[in-house]
């Protein structure tokens, strides 16, 4: 949370992370904030529909089903390219729900053919690359908010020539 | 020799007539009472989300937007996961 005391017409965002770890079904959760205001505390929910293989989905199939941004040498990487392909027997529509507006831009296409595939783009803000992140985008199909799809986007970065950057910093210090 | 001349009681009164005090008095009862019956009002307009097929072992995120329309500050004291 970016503050916990608003002012009258203030806002803040409540971020809720999910881990869906080895769960294999339906699942909701409802964080429960309490506020100035007294009881009763109020309610937010979320769903998940946790699935153990997402290459065999329907009626899309995201690859890869987890979007790892990592960076761990000097060669900035910001940007990946993902297959989505459409395994139903007719055309469907993608629309972002949920994207990412402070650390990358989503690119999808808008439509895909029965038993086509097509490539998604995500790049990253340069504000966060050098940022460690766990973070993911939701997909809808057809506008059926029954029918979502939500990848994983994971960024991890190491600088590998921190410790000899150190080893150089002692070594001319010592002359 | 006297220094201070004390004033009449009904002084005051004399200078401001009736509904003068009348109109300040209402405006005191009505400040008063805003400020006490001033409250935060927490608004979240979208207050659920489903995120659909997900895959296991992954993390996953979403932002929910917190409005305060009252006329206090409304102070988020804790969120507990559900």
């Amino acid at each position: 949370m970016e503050k916990t005391d608003l002012a009258v017409g203030d806002s803040t965002s409540l971020e809720i992370i999910f881990s869906t770890r080895h769960y294999n079904t339906r699942i909701s959760k409802r964080p429960r904030i309490t506020t100035n205001e007294g009881p009763p505390d109020k309610n937010v929910s979320i769903h998940a529909t946790v699935i153990q293989r997402p290459d065999s989905a329907y009626p899309i199939i995201v690859k890869p089903y987890k979007l790892d941004i990592s960076q761990f040498g000097e060669r900035v990487r910001d940007r990946m390219r993902f297959t989505i392909s459409n395994v139903s027997d007719k055309e469907v529509s993608l629309a972002l729900v949920a994207d990412l507006p402070r650390y990358a831009k989503i690119e999808l296409p808008r439509k895909i053919g029965a038993g086509q595939s097509a490539s998604g783009e995500i790049s990253l803000l340069e504000e966060v690359l050098k940022q460690s992140f766990e973070k993911s985008f939701t997909i809808e199909i057809d506008g059926d908010a029954k029918t979502r799809f939500t990848v994983p986007v994971k960024r991890t970065v190491k600088e590998p020539t921190a410790g000899r950057a150190g080893a150089q910093g002692k070594t001319s210090g010592s002359e | 020799m006297t220094l201070f001349k004390t004033c009449k009681p009904n002084r005051l009164v004399g200078v401001m007539n009736k509904p003068v005090l009348a109109t300040v008095i209402a405006a005191a009862v009505v400040l008063l009472a805003s400020a006490v019956l001033a409250a935060p009002l927490m608004d979240i307009p979208e207050k659920e989300f489903d995120f659909g097929f997900v895959p296991q072992n992954s993390e996953v995120s979403h932002v929910f937007w917190i409005f305060n329309r009252g006329d206090d500050t409304l102070i988020i004291e804790k969120v507990v996961p559900g």
